[in-house]
C-alpha cells in the first residue's frame, strides 16, 4: 500500500473529468460542422457527437492478492475512461436550400449537437473536478500532517 | 511495554483507520459519475472496540499458546459497498455531499490524532528530561 493511494485515485478523476470537459468542448465548437466525416460513398457527414463513458478502474493483483490472504481490503484504484463513443441519434434537419450541403430537397443535415445537453455535461464535469480538486487538498493537508509526527 | 501504554498503538490504529477512510472516500468521489458505482465504505466496529480486544487475556497454560486478543488485533478493516441503494439513474449511489461531510470529517480527526500522538510524545519527552 503506498501512501500516495489517494492522490493517484483522485488525479485520476481529475484527468478523466478534464478529458469530459475537452469532449463537451468538441462538441460544442463543432455544433454546426456540416463535414466531419466521409463515408463509404465519399460524402461528407456532419459531426456526430461525441459521449465519454467511465468505468471504475479495478483493483490491481497485489489487492486481490491481499484480499485472498485475508489481509485487508483495499478501495478501488480510481477512475479511468472506458471509450469515447459517437452518440448515434439522427442528426438534425434544417431546411436551407441555399446552403453548399443541401440534399436536393433543400436540407441540410446538421450534427447531433444539442448545446443545452453539452452545457449540462459541463456543468457537472466541473463540479466534479472541483470536489476532486478538494479531496486532493484534504489529502495533502493529511499526509503533511502526518509528517509532522514526532516533531 | 507499559512504559509507553496502550495509548500510542491505538492512535496508531486510529490513524490507520483514517487512512484508509481517506482513500475510500477518495475514490467515491472519484468515482461520482460512473455507472453503476456503488460507494465504499470502510466497517469499522469501533477502532477502539478492536483495540479493547487487545486487553482480551485467554487462559494459557502454557507460554507458546497462541493468544487470541493479539491475534484481532491484527485484523484490519473491513471495506464494504451498500448495493442497495441507487441515488442516480445510471446506478451510481454516490452521495457528493455525505462524502465531502464525511471527507472533511475524517481530515479534522485525523489532524486530531496527529496532535495527540505528539502531544503524547512530548509528555513523554518531558518525563525523560526530569521535567527540565
Amino acid at each position: 500500500m503506498s501512501i500516495f493511494n489517494a492522490l493517484n485515485t483522485s488525479a485520476s478523476a481529475l484527468t478523466a473529468q478534464r478529458l469530459r470537459m475537452d469532449t463537451v468542448s468538441s462538441n460544442i465548437a463543432n455544433a454546426d460542422t456540416t463535414r466531419a466525416t466521409m463515408n463509404e460513398n465519399g460524402e461528407y457527414e456532419p459531426y456526430r457527437r461525441k459521449l465519454v463513458s467511465l468505468e471504475a478502474k479495478t483493483p490491481d493483483f497485489q489487492s486481490f492478492l491481499q484480499k485472498a490472504s485475508g489481509k485487508s481490503s483495499s478501495p478501488g484504484q480510481g477512475v479511468r475512461v472506458s471509450e469515447i463513443s459517437e452518440d448515434q441519434e439522427p442528426f438534425k434537419l434544417v431546411y436551407n436550400p441555399n446552403h453548399p450541403d443541401a440534399d436536393q430537397n433543400g436540407y441540410v443535415q446538421l450534427p447531433n449537437v444539442d448545446p443545452l445537453e453539452e452545457m449540462v455535461d459541463l456543468m457537472s464535469a466541473t463540479r466534479s473536478y472541483e470536489a476532486n480538486v478538494t479531496s486532493v487538498n484534504a489529502t495533502k493537508s493529511m499526509l503533511l500532517k502526518a509528517l509532522e509526527i514526532g516533531k | 511495554m507499559s512504559f509507553f501504554g496502550n495509548t500510542i498503538s491505538n492512535l496508531e490504529k486510529s490513524l490507520d483507520y483514517a487512512s484508509l477512510k481517506n482513500q475510500t472516500i477518495s475514490n467515491n468521489i472519484a468515482n461520482a459519475d460512473t455507472p453503476g458505482y456503488k460507494a465504499q465504505q470502510v466497517a469499522f466496529k469501533d477502532v477502539l472496540n478492536s483495540e479493547m480486544n487487545n486487553g482480551f487475556q485467554t487462559k494459557r497454560t502454557d507460554a507458546r499458546h497462541i493468544d487470541f486478543g493479539s491475534d484481532t488485533a491484527q485484523q484490519s478493516f473491513r471495506i464494504v459497498s451498500n448495493t442497495n441503494t441507487t441515488y442516480n439513474h445510471n446506478g451510481n449511489n454516490v452521495d457528493i455531499d455525505k462524502e465531502m461531510t464525511e471527507l472533511a470529517k475524517n481530515q479534522i480527526y485525523y489532524q486530531g490524532l496527529v496532535d495527540r500522538l505528539n502531544g503524547k510524545f512530548s509528555s513523554l519527552q518531558t518525563v525523560i528530561k526530569g521535567g527540565r
